[in-house]
């Protein structure tokens, strides 16, 4: 960092870059819509408009794109033209062998779809949480809810991922 | 949380254990209604498992010039206009260079830097199939 204080969107690509893809892509769930909210989170960072506070650069950044997705996912359902799969009946439930379940293994893309099928506050986190590896208590903060909120969505998230695998 | 009564289950308790983000206190009643407790024993390992499948999801590579192309401005939902934009200041660049051709602009952001940090992550190889990267650009940086 070059004063000490807020990072530089520069910075943000070079050092963070497959970081903030990788959770732009568990959040969204697809290349177009991953590589927008990037470009998004990194607008914002280069405006100055997200306060920065020192302490995990990874943590800060993945709150910007987490509550960049969720105000895009509001903005979208405000005008349903192009709905997200929100509900998981919509999402078809990934074909899995048996034995794979068994053996304790999912495919990458079975998850990610599964995740993609979560209510986008419940996704949001269980990716902070699972993904990004917050405390419950960074996460409550992150997304302005209480720690039990927080407790609850990750737990039904998982439920919810575990039964569409199943 | 309150186990006391026989119908009441551990809930999101489970997870919160998984995560360790439970006191002791709570950890300790959590783990005595797990003793007693089929129900939220399989719940357990229900949640266990899902929560494994996420964790072992790997990073994603972002596509070749992601960060590259963000030099140019970037305006969300106003691209035609962008689009319009560039192309009348195209024009009017073109106009300016035939009467007097002026020194490169100084680029900002750093395009070096980017370039670097590509060829960093690109050197890496392809974990697939163990293969050098094709080509690694130099570095414009002396």
């Amino acid at each position: 960092m070059t004063d000490g204080n807020v990072p530089t969107w520069e910075e943000v690509a070079r050092d963070h870059g497959r970081f903030l893809y990788t959770v732009a892509f568990r959040l969204t769930g697809n290349d177009d819509d991953a590589q927008d909210l990037v470009q998004e989170v990194l607008l914002r960072v280069r405006k100055g408009l997200e306060t920065y506070r020192p302490g995990s650069l990874e943590g800060w950044l993945s709150r910007i794109t987490t509550n960049t997705f969720l105000d895009e996912v509001r903005r979208k359902r405000r005008r349903p033209a192009d709905p997200l799969p929100e509900n998981p009946d919509w999402v078809l439930p990934p074909s899995m062998a048996a034995d794979e379940a068994l053996a304790g293994g999912a495919l990458p893309d079975d998850v990610q779809t599964a995740l993609r099928g979560l209510p986008a506050d419940y996704r949001a986190a269980v990716v902070l949480c699972d993904v990004v590896g917050l405390p419950y208590q960074e996460i409550a903060s992150a997304l302005d809810v209480p720690v039990g909120t927080v407790r609850s969505r990750i737990h039904r998230g998982r439920a919810m991922l575990r039964e569409v695998l199943a | 949380m309150n186990l006391a009564a026989p119908d009441d289950h551990a809930g999101d308790s489970l997870s919160a254990l998984l995560d360790g983000e439970l006191s002791p206190a709570e950890e300790s009643a959590v783990q005595a209604h797990l003793v007693t407790c089929m129900a939220c024993r399989h719940e357990m390992e229900t949640i266990g498992v899902a929560r494994q499948w996420i964790r072992a999801l790997p990073p994603v590579e972002p596509p070749f010039g992601l960060y590259e192309r963000m030099l140019v401005p970037y305006r969300p939902g106003r691209r035609r206009v962008a689009m319009a934009f560039l192309g009348a200041a195209a024009a009017v660049a073109a106009v300016l260079v035939s009467v007097a051709p002026a020194p490169p602009p100084a680029v900002d952001p750093n395009v070096a830097t980017l370039i670097e940090a590509h060829a960093t992550s690109a050197a890496e190889g392809d974990a697939l199939t163990n293969l050098a990267p094709a080509g690694v650009p130099v570095s414009i940086n002396p």
